[in-house]
């Protein structure tokens, strides 16, 4: 079985096949306050439950599993590599140590202290680096040094089919959506949901969300070409300061009917909210989708919509920072 | 209709008839790492998603809902007091609001800040004193003659613990097959609602409590034979488990308790952690005690053999900006 080449409704329900009994189907949580707050109701799709603590783990174990099935005939041992602000290291790793194949994973030094911590704890080879300019060397030397192959987090069909997943789950699990929010970095998560939602039920409107400082989506969008900065935003989601990759962005510019941004404090704002009132583990970045959906902006493109379900991405946070996070 | 004097099976199921569709039936959630540590199969109740943020609503619905039908005023006409280290006070709190009463709260000055902003953000009155069994009894008797408020106490109503006791219900319907469950201990009115149900429909199941080595009255209590108190709070991390084993609950746990554990303020910060960063749900410390006495030697030592085990946490209501401080260890 080869990689897929792109991504469609039948590659992404084969990811659910690959991925039942080793991904969780997380819950849908709901909650009173928020929905108050929102002026409708909220459905929140809880990632933060997955295995390794991030929806990541669904592409990273699609693409890894799918790549042992396909070395199978030569039974030679198997490494993979790939680069990541700390989700999708986290997802590949523990993806690779259960189908029993060694990842190596290329992070940027100021990573969340917990998601190297997590990396290592699955068996995965860390490596950091001070600038993301240096990943692609890394990764070569990596590949000369043990033939892994590199999997993207965010642009490898495989890995974009796995988190679309969630896009079926999200349509058996909530009836009459009206709109899906998500956050939105490198793009895989954006990119997969709205192709298995718009596959099944194009009404169902689907947004993305991104702190203001790293709207490389919104720009791309409004532009209508891909769009990144050429440094790094800072942001506290930090899992969402990547711009979105080539092979997302055709997918999102099909699929998506809009993007909204939000500032530092709306993060925040959202991380205390989820943390007090749901009593749930979130990181920043994971909570983007909730500060969009509480946001004016929002409220003024949502005017009708009832349903309107929130992927909460992650929860892997230093829980030491968490004064910081909160702080406004 | 009249009071109930005692708890019983079946006091405790007619309070699940008076909480169902009030409370949430909270999910038991189960953790691998957890697992691994501790050599058997956990499943955790999770009433960290209960209404107003912890277990306490279930007994403070049940005694509001029971004095409102036995008393036949109009409910806001109805004052209800009562004490609280804070997750009573916030049940309290939720539940009058619920039924048009006038809840009063009296709270130690130690109180986590966020439960004293959530009982006052449920329209209830707060009255602070020092933390000491004395100032609380004082305190109270001034706010009640003041109001003519009903005292509902959170520790030693049969009503209110015949409320906690759903859980025992619950999570018999829940978890197939278990042999012990771990309950956190404070003035022990959940031990004792959950004792009674579990020993009166399958009394082989273990019924363990878990208190905090530096406020162990309740064990001290237990392998003592007699009520043993703390006349001045003690200070545990695990804040809600503070006070001292009420009257009402001791003669249930004398009668009930297979046995007490306690723990020490570092393995409570060590099960703090762990919940937090392997099942991503946010908890307070003394909600994790359980999970700290499954996780110990002595848990290992005397109920080894026990290896499905249920275990409630309790709450969640904690400031958490204090999280830093609770993962020092």
């Amino acid at each position: 079985m080869n990689t897929n080449a792109e991504v469609t409704l039948q590659t992404i329900e084969e990811a659910a096949r690959t991925l039942a009994g080793h991904a969780i189907r997380t819950p849908v949580e709901t909650c009173e306050t928020l929905d108050l707050l929102a002026g409708r109701k909220l459905f929140f799709k809880c990632e933060n439950f997955q295995k390794s603590g991030a929806f990541k783990f669904r592409g990273a174990f699609n693409a890894v599993s799918r790549l042992v099935r396909s070395n199978e005939p030569t039974q030679r041992e198997l490494h993979v590599v790939g680069d990541s602000s700390g989700n999708y290291a986290c997802g590949l790793a523990l993806a690779a140590r259960l189908c029993g194949v060694s990842a190596h994973v290329v992070m940027p030094n100021n990573a969340p202290e917990c998601k190297k911590q997590i990396v290592l704890s699955y068996g995965a080879t860390l490596i950091q680096r001070e600038r993301r300019q240096d990943f692609p060397q890394t990764i070569k030397q990596v590949q000369e040094m043990t033939g892994a192959v590199y999997i993207s987090g965010s642009q490898n069909p495989d890995v974009i089919s796995g988190q679309g997943t969630m896009g079926l789950e999200l349509l058996q699990q909530v009836p009459d959506l009206d709109a899906v929010i998500m956050p939105v970095g490198g793009g895989g998560m954006l990119a997969g949901v709205s192709m298995a939602i718009k596959s099944i039920c194009p009404d169902v409107r689907v947004y993305g969300a991104e702190p203001e400082v790293a709207n490389q989506a919104t720009l791309s969008l409004q532009n209508g070409e891909r769009f990144v900065y050429s440094y790094v935003p800072r942001s506290i989601a930090d899992g969402v300061v990547a711009g979105i990759g080539p092979v997302t962005w055709t997918y999102i510019r099909d699929n998506v009917d809009d993007i909204f941004t939000v500032t530092e404090d709306e993060i925040k704002n959202a991380m205390r909210l989820v943390s007090e009132r749901m009593k749930l583990v979130v990181e920043p970045s994971g909570v983007v989708g909730v500060a969009a959906a509480l946001s004016d902006s929002f409220r003024a493109r949502a005017v009708g919509f009832k349903n309107v379900a929130v992927i909460l991405s992650g929860g892997n946070v230093d829980l030491q920072k968490l004064p910081e996070l909160l702080l406004m | 209709m009249d009071a109930n004097n005692i708890v019983t099976l079946e006091t405790v199921q007619k309070a699940a008839s008076t909480l169902s569709g009030n409370v949430v039936i909270t999910p038991v959630q189960t953790c691998n790492t957890l697992d691994l540590l501790s050599g058997r199969r956990l499943y955790f109740k999770c009433e960290n998603f209960q209404k107003s943020g912890s277990f306490k609503f279930r007994g403070a619905f049940n005694a509001v809902s029971r004095l409102v039908s036995l008393n036949g005023a109009t409910p806001h006409q109805l004052q209800v007091v009562a004490s609280s280290t804070g997750n009573y006070g916030c049940g309290l709190a939720m539940a009058a609001q619920l039924h048009g009463v006038t809840a009063h709260v009296v709270m130690p000055t130690n109180s986590p800040v966020c439960k004293k902003r959530t009982l006052l953000s449920y329209g209830a009155s707060l009255t602070q004193c020092e933390p000491a069994a004395q100032d609380i009894a004082q305190t109270m008797k001034q706010v009640q003659d003041a109001t003519g408020a009903v005292f509902l106490s959170g520790s030693e109503h049969p009503d209110v613990i015949a409320g906690h006791g759903t859980m025992g219900l619950e999570i018999l319907q829940q978890v197939p097959n278990f042999d012990a469950i771990v309950v956190p201990v404070g003035t022990g009115a959940m031990l004792s609602g959950v004792s009674v149900v579990i020993k009166s429909l399958c009394p082989e199941i273990r019924v363990y409590g878990a208190e905090p080595e530096v406020a162990n009255d309740a064990a001290r209590s237990l392998s003592s034979g007699e009520r043993c108190t703390f006349p001045r709070f003690p200070q545990s991390i695990a804040d809600g488990l503070n006070g001292n084993i009420g009257v009402v609950p001791w003669t249930y746990i004398r009668g009930n308790a297979d046995d007490i554990f306690t723990v020490s303020e570092d393995e409570i910060k060590n099960a703090m952690r762990l919940v937090w960063e392997r099942m991503k749900i946010v908890v307070e410390p003394s909600a994790v005690v359980g999970v700290a006495a499954v996780l110990s030697d002595s848990f290992k030592a005397r109920a080894g053999e026990c290896k499905n085990v249920a275990v409630i946490l309790s709450g969640g209501n904690m400031d958490l900006d204090k999280m830093p401080e609770y993962l020092q260890m």
